[in-house]
């Protein structure tokens, strides 16, 4: 689950990182034991280095526990204690995301949150802000397809004021209408802004692509400029009323806490609070057409091209999870990975290539990219296919296999390490409608994938055939490279605001 | 890499910090990082400290050097050296590093360039210690052995298209570097940035890795800190056994490099060709990572810009509904730092027009200076932040990176109550000084960087 979170974040590298990107080892590099160099000599007081050493006995894995609770009004309250350190993550995840934007509304749902944190409980946006300021927070809301958080780390001290404030900003928001001017207007404009970004402009031809053009999951969560233009205060309003109340939430509660306290908290500040929302519909699984279109996003003069593949993959909670997440990681998934040993370290293409699967709520899309050189788009997507086909025709090796298993399983310790990580992973357990003990069944599941059982799963989603190809780039370029690969008839599309920089109209 | 400051003891002429480092207030305990300090007959500085809370250790290795010790015409060369360091040494085979930390479970595993050092590091299960002490020790002590001309050549390409990406490719990103240009012209070796000029890049040959290698990559100019879950001496036997042996090196001299001073406003306009909305960018120098003034200049920037009741982004983002964006920043470097104010406008507004309401919020705080509620407010924020720091052992801001951090800048690793006692220390009257001072109008460079107007695009959904 670690990485399904994480999964299409990599391209977000830091500016001089030799990035770990996300999957384990092609034939040519052999995972290791090193070789014996000449000079190993018996009487060489180095020779010891010539062998890698032998580990000594693994250490228990220790995961997180996460302990579950309900309230009489329905409010769900999950706890994770770690008491290092006097620190303590508080925060609310609710329900319905993007996915329960109305229909024709598409960032409905973001404008809604983010208006909890323009004005609650009686005071005013900057008054609200600086109360936050003041137990050296600022709070933000975050929004995902299949739910929102918003949250603050404190010290153990601050946590009484954090949660009255918090208590105030679930339930009573102002939405004065002054205030719901400006946060649109600041979305209209951040969307222009994002188009300036190549990998944005990709992920919102690539969703469509992916789901087609009704599906909940289709549209980027901030909603594209036409259908924000459309919100309007009471669209927000009706979407708070109807989708957020106690039994579509929960209270997380992590770090510096015992269950105990955690309820006090919950029920002293959320005891009283009513609401008839309940959870939204599981989005249906989008069908799986075979590709006849390459799409291609024009970015005149972009000195990289960036490639999106990709197709439906899987829900949470399918019986395939733990295999595919075995087979997209060799493929893709870590830094040692098929693709990206390929592309960056073989080719010298790009700066990292990755896969990933984002098995959400409900099927989530299944992604492969990467930033190419422009200059040689055209043998990059034939690396991409290549290796595609290569799953069946190159099969998962047992080392490979096995370095992807022992990788994924003994990194899971070490990615819980903070209380706002231990939050975070609480509220998509929350969101995903998993039970507590899903990092332990996780470990179960990668432990007990059979070979047999990955081979055939790869094979089954990493299909080719069905994979939806997505190109950001200068048009000229690609319709000279890419055209002759027969990959599909090459399309323009048009995503709002792509190839036309600078004012998007009015204020 | 911002963070733990500490300056009001720079100013006194850094006294004996050496053994006792200043007890924690009462509350504050739980910021002491209790730790060991020795150093091999080679040189090698080891920092240990005992973490028992998750079965893993952090192995991290800061050497002590980074793009300010390059030489002119090949900027860039600290990093793309730093990748050459993943790529195989005697008994490592070529490109298996990154593998082989994966398959066995490593997390936090990078290695990172900026202007003052090189770092290397990756948190792994307790008992893969001893194969993180001979993957680091083997490309410390045997890298040349399996130096070729055909990896350099994949890994200038690698690297330029991190530079494409991260520069080219990036929103601003060559407006960015144009700034940087003005900053610090050459000689000085923070001219551009840390990634270099795709001319130098290319231009890199194995002789530069060679020397490169033998002057700055000496166990003397390297700091090892193990911390997590480990056994003491066994741990120490083990850094002896694969680091002990290491040919040794004197430690090489800090180039000495003279302090950049703007004496006028430099302007620099500049048609952007990835971003859509238009940015300004204010930049002035500033004082040195933990000199006197560099926790003045970070309580200042959290003022000017953290969250929607600071300065800025009340007037330009709430009030006024200007700009889209606000961002300040004191960029702590250990020569020189850089203050800098970035605002991007909404769609249709000039820069011309947000630099006209920065400067007024700027004159405002020259003259009236900022209330004392906001200064502990910033200082609240620090605490916090310093705490949640040594949540990690490992990783960017992690237990293991905390101490290097001080170990490199001041010699110390356990600095942490020194470096919050300088923010407990800032007044408002400093604020307001360092305004005056400081951020003068005819010293700065000012960034406008504009994409070319075009007819507003009708938002239009996918077909």
């Amino acid at each position: 689950m670690r990485r399904l979170l994480m999964a299409l974040c990599t391209l977000a590298l830091t500016a001089c990182a030799t990035t770990p990107e996300p999957a384990p080892q092609p034939e040519q590099a052999t995972p290791v034991t090193a070789p014996q160099p000449e000079a190993a000599k018996p009487e060489d007081p180095e020779a010891f280095r010539a062998k890698m050493p032998q580990p000594a006995k693994p250490p228990d894995l220790v995961l997180p526990t996460f302990e579950e609770a309900r309230l009489d009004n329905g409010l769900t309250v999950l706890v994770s204690t770690r008491r290092q350190l006097p620190l303590v993550y508080v925060g609310m995840a609710f329900a319905a995301g993007s996915a329960q934007d109305p229909a024709g509304l598409a960032g409905a749902s973001d404008i809604a949150y983010k208006m909890l944190l323009e004005g609650a409980g009686g005071k005013d946006t900057i008054a609200l802000d600086n109360a936050f300021a003041d137990l050296g927070v600022s709070p933000s809301v975050s929004v995902n397809p299949d739910g929102a958080f918003v949250g603050v780390r404190v010290l153990t001290r601050n946590v009484e004021p954090a949660l009255a404030l918090l208590s105030d900003v679930v339930r009573k928001p102002t939405f004065a209408p002054k205030d719901f001017e400006r946060r649109k207007k600041q979305q209209l404009a951040d969307l222009v802004r994002r188009m300036g970004s190549p990998s944005f402009l990709a992920q919102q031809a690539y969703l469509t692509a992916v789901f087609g053009e009704k599906h909940p999951y289709a549209h980027p969560v901030g909603g594209v400029p036409s259908t924000v233009e459309k919100v309007s205060l009471q669209d927000v309003k009706r979407f708070y009323q109807q989708q957020v109340g106690p039994k579509a939430a929960a209270l997380v509660v992590t770090g510096d806490v015992t269950k105990e306290q955690a309820l006090a908290w919950a029920q002293k500040h959320f005891g009283d609070w009513k609401g008839a929302a309940a959870l939204p519909p599981v989005p249906p699984a989008p069908p799986v057409p075979p590709r006849e279109l390459v799409r291609l996003v024009a970015k005149p003069g972009l000195e990289q091209t960036f490639v999106m593949v990709g197709r439906p993959g899987i829900a949470i909670g399918h019986s395939d999870e733990y295999a595919l997440e075995l087979a997209t990681t060799v493929f893709g998934g870590f830094f040692g990975s098929r693709l990206n040993m390929n592309l960056r370290e073989a080719k010298g293409y790009t700066y990292g290539a990755g896969a990933g699967s984002d098995a959400r709520l409900g099927v989530g899309p299944l992604t492969v990219y990467s930033a190419v050189r422009a200059n040689v788009t055209g043998p990059a997507v034939t690396e991409f296919m290549r290796e595609l086909t290569d799953i069946k025709a190159r099969p998962i090796t047992s080392q490979e296999l096995e370095a992807a298993r022992e990788g994924l399983i003994r990194a899971y310790p070490g990615s819980f390490e903070t209380v706002s990580g231990l939050g975070a992973s609480a509220a998509a357990l929350f969101f995903k409608r998993r039970p507590m003990d899903e990092f332990a069944r996780t470990v179960a599941g990668l432990e007990k994938a059979t070979p047999a059982e990955v081979q055939r799963v790869a094979e089954a989603y990493l299909n080719p055939a069905v994979m939806q190809i997505i190109l950001v780039g200068d048009p000229e370029l690609v319709r000279t490279q890419v055209g002759p690969l027969n990959l599909g008839r090459l399309t323009p599309v048009e995503v709002a605001g792509a190839g036309a920089p600078a004012a998007a109209g009015k204020k | 890499m911002k963070a733990f400051v500490a300056a009001a003891v720079l100013a006194l002429g850094l006294p004996a910090l050496a053994q006792e480092a200043k007890p924690l207030e009462p509350g504050r305990e739980a910021l002491a990082i209790p730790h060991e300090k020795y150093k091999l007959k080679n040189g090698l500085e080891v920092i240990l400290s005992v973490d028992r809370k998750l079965p893993v250790v952090a192995v991290n290795l800061w050497y002590h050097v980074g793009a300010y010790h390059e030489t002119q015409g090949r900027t860039g060369f600290a990093h793309l050296f730093e990748h050459m360091m993943f790529q195989g040494s005697k008994n490592v085979a070529d490109d298996v590093h990154i593998s082989m930390l994966e398959q066995l479970g490593a997390t936090d595993l990078n290695g990172t360039t900026n202007f003052d050092r090189t770092n290397y590091f990756e948190t792994v299960p307790s008992n893969h210690l001893e194969t993180a002490l001979w993957l680091e020790s083997d490309r410390m002590g045997f890298l040349l052995d399996a130096l070729t001309q055909e990896k350099l050549t994949t890994q200038q390409e690698v690297v330029k298209n991190e530079r494409r990406q991260g520069t080219e490719a990036a929103p601003y990103g060559i407006a960015h570097e144009k700034m940087w240009h003005a900053l610090f012209p050459l000689p000085h070796p923070y001219h551009g940035d840390v990634i270099g000029s795709m001319a130098d890049l290319e231009a890199a040959t194995p002789e530069d890795v060679k020397s490169f290698f033998r002057k700055w990559y000496a166990p003397s100019n390297a700091t090892l800190a193990i911390v997590g879950d480990f056994d003491v001496a066994k741990t120490k036997a083990l850094v002896e056994k694969y680091f002990g042996s290491l040919p040794s090196a004197p430690k090489p001299e800090k180039p000495q490099v003279a302090p950049t001073k703007l004496s006028q406003e430099t302007v620099i306009r500049h048609e952007e060709t990835v971003a859509t909305l238009p940015l300004l960018t204010l930049a002035w120098h500033s004082p040195a990572y933990l000199s006197e003034g560099d926790a003045t200049a970070d309580v200042l920037a959290t003022v000017l810009a953290t969250g929607k009741a600071s300065r800025l982004y009340k007037r330009l983002v709430m009030d006024k509904q200007i700009a889209q964006s606000v961002d300040a920043t004191q960029q702590s470097l250990g020569s020189q730092s850089v203050f800098s104010i970035e605002v991007v406008a909404r769609p249709g507004v000039s820069t011309d027009t947000l630099k006209k309401e920065v400067d007024a919020v700027l004159e405002e705080i020259r003259k009236n200076g900022v209330t004392a509620e906001e200064v502990n407010r910033a200082r609240t924020r620090y605490d916090t932040t310093f705490l949640a720091g040594l949540q990690s052992i490992g990783g960017f801001g992690g237990k293991a990176d905390v101490l290097q951090n001080y170990n490199h800048f001041i010699g110390e690793p356990s600095y942490v109550a020194q470096d919050l006692a300088r923010y407990q220390a800032v007044t408002p009257e400093q604020v307001k000084r360092f305004a005056n001072d400081m951020l003068r109008p005819n010293a700065r460079v000012v960034l406008h960087a504009v994409p070319p107007q075009q007819a507003p695009a009708a938002p239009k959904e996918n077909k």
